[in-house]
């Protein structure tokens, strides 16, 4: 089987900028596939690349065995690209955009209608079909734009940010329906994607900062790599626990709102070992498992913030979050 | 291919006629320079040769600058649908670049010409007199301009970085083509150094053959001033689809 898409030493400069620095991997026929990585990392840059809306400065990208600065319009059939800001037509109708992606992408004319009603019904908008898309809310745009990219049936899509400014139950709705979708049609996605806990719905994940991959693995395998637990403890001496911790086990602690907290193996194991030790008293202890930031923060030493918008319409949107906030 | 094109033009009619504010504002624009302009120097205004009226005489200076106007936003509308996304969509759709200038370029004239149809037919209420028969035969020689207007306007959106550029191509691009065309004083007569500049202007064959049509009065053949029209059509056609193959997203 080929790869679905298949990206080799790739490099893209803006004049002295170097956006993308060498990136490479490949993704398999049906799999999830997601960037993550801070706004500016290169991952917007690299899927305009792999969409053939921007050249590469050097390196190869090949979608289905195909080369996307090659034969560019070969590979435009064969996906479909939802973008980070809508790229709807807001003054047509739900129905009217999605019969104009179904002609530019040659769907049969006798298939257009069943497959426009499938695909909305899909997403559950059919009962808006009618409506003019510019009453439609974030999430609802977000869906149909879903829906658009199924009608001429994709091998891949792309989605840049897909749930980026929706609330978290229409992030979770969002998700069925790309599960869904790959289920149903055996479509491989490409994702990129700032949230940790999106990145969790796929299968493997690249890490991705200034421009390459730091690190490529399915999220279970990123979080096993930090190899460590964070344990928070809740005491009224956290400088007495911070020095027992250091003296006795070697450990650092951050101090944290009411107690501190530290990072050890095995955390479960170590809390036992604690309690029974003579130690200043505790109000409360908890373990966790290290999330997908806590691998950022390991890799980068930086934390993943929304910090820099990478375009007005990002800017935008970070300016109306700010003010409902 | 022909297919795409249709489905392209059509979304730019559909919009145009469901939002009747660009027609509303084309026809306001029409009529301030037709009610303030031509009946405010119609009585001390005197039209040298054929002896029209000053608001007959503007009338087909004005049906030229609607196409002008209407057809130039048209284009300078992927600016607005580069910055806020449709344009994307359609640039990662399988559809070769040529035809969604096409569509761009056929639909950006014909509303034009809707624009200036209604202006002409409602010119009569101010006074206007015109060969109505002519003014039919003048429409495909607007058409024609509208599509040269619509494919300079792409070129311009495909160089432009945001819609703050508007205001530039108003003054810099619209307004010179229009008050140095003809549209509002006969071309006989004007200082040489002015008349140079009008004769290089497509603008201005097209006033004077749409004129010649509709009341009679005109500086230049009708053959030439089509062949004008047609050539510039033709070249900033050809370049409006290199500049929009070359403009990345």
């Amino acid at each position: 089987m080929t790869a679905a898409i298949e990206v080799v030493d790739l490099k893209k400069s803006y004049d002295a900028v170097e956006a993308v620095r060498g990136i490479g991997f490949t993704v398999g026929s049906g799999e999830i596939f997601g960037f993550l990585g801070p706004n500016g990392a290169g991952k917007t840059t690299t899927i305009k690349i792999l969409c053939t809306l921007l050249q590469a400065t050097s390196g190869t990208a090949r979608l289905a065995g195909l080369d996307v600065a090659a034969s560019p319009n070969e590979v435009r059939r064969r996906i479909g690209v939802i973008f980070q800001d809508p790229a709807l037509d807001d003054r047509l109708t739900a129905e009217e955009n999605l019969m104009l992606h179904a002609v530019a992408y040659r769907v049969p004319r006798a298939e257009r209608h069943a497959r426009i009603d499938e695909s909305l019904q899909f997403v559950d908008l059919f009962d808006r079909r009618k409506d003019l898309t510019r009453t439609f809310s974030g999430g609802m745009k977000r869906r149909l734009e879903i829906a658009r990219g199924l009608v001429h049936r994709p091998d891949i899509l792309f989605l840049d940010e897909p749930t980026t400014g929706l609330d978290p139950q229409t992030r979770a709705r969002t998700w069925e329906v790309l599960r869904g979708l790959r289920e149903k049609y055996g479509t491989t996605l490409f994702l990129t994607t700032h949230y940790m806990d999106e990145a969790e719905n796929c299968d493997r994940i690249a890490i991705v900062d200034h421009g390459t991959i730091v690190a490529l693995d399915t999220p279970a395998a990123l979080k096993q790599r930090v190899g460590k637990d964070l344990v928070a403890a809740r005491t009224a001496d956290p400088a007495g626990l911070s020095r027992l911790l250091s003296e006795k086990y070697g450990l650092a602690s951050t101090p944290a709102d009411g107690g501190l907290t530290f990072l050890v193996e095995q955390g479960d194991a170590f809390i036992v070992k604690l309690l029974t030790t003579d130690r200043p008293p505790l109000e409360g202890i908890s373990v966790r498992r290290p999330t997908l930031d806590d691998v950022f923060l390991s890799l980068t030493g930086r934390q993943i913030r929304a910090e820099g918008a990478e375009g007005t319409a990002a800017k935008i949107r970070a300016m109306v979050r700010r003010r409902a906030g | 291919m022909i297919e795409v094109v249709y489905a392209l033009w059509r979304r730019d009619m559909i919009k145009f006629l469901r939002d009747r504010r660009q027609l509303v504002t084309s026809l306001s624009r029409s009529f301030i320079w037709l009610l303030a302009f031509g009946l405010g120097l119609r009585s001390s205004v005197r039209i040298p040769a054929g002896g029209a009226d000053y608001v007959s005489f503007l009338v087909p200076g004005l049906a030229a600058m609607t196409v002008l106007f209407g057809s130039m936003f048209a284009a300078i509308s992927i600016v607005w649908e580069r910055e806020f996304g449709f344009l994307k969509e359609l640039l990662v759709a399988p559809v070769p670049r040529g035809a969604i200038v096409a569509a761009k370029i056929l639909a950006g004239s014909a509303t034009a010409l809707i624009e200036t149809v209604v202006m002409l037919l409602l010119s009569p209420l101010v006074g206007a007199r015109f060969n109505p028969l002519g003014a039919l035969a003048s429409l495909p020689l607007l058409v024609l301009f509208g599509m040269t207007v619509n494919a300079l306007g792409i070129i311009v959106a495909a160089r432009m970085k945001s819609f703050e550029g508007f205001g530039a191509v108003v003054n810099f691009v619209i307004q010179p083509v229009f008050f140095l065309s003809g549209a509002l004083y006969p071309i006989a007569g004007l200082p040489r150094g002015l008349r140079a500049i009008v004769l290089v202007n497509p603008m201005t064959y097209v006033v004077d053959a749409v004129r010649g049509l509709c009341i009679g009065h005109h500086a230049f053949p009708l053959l030439l001033s089509t062949a004008v029209v047609v050539v510039s059509a033709l070249i900033l056609a050809a370049l409006a689809t290199r500049s929009f193959s070359r403009m990345e997203a």
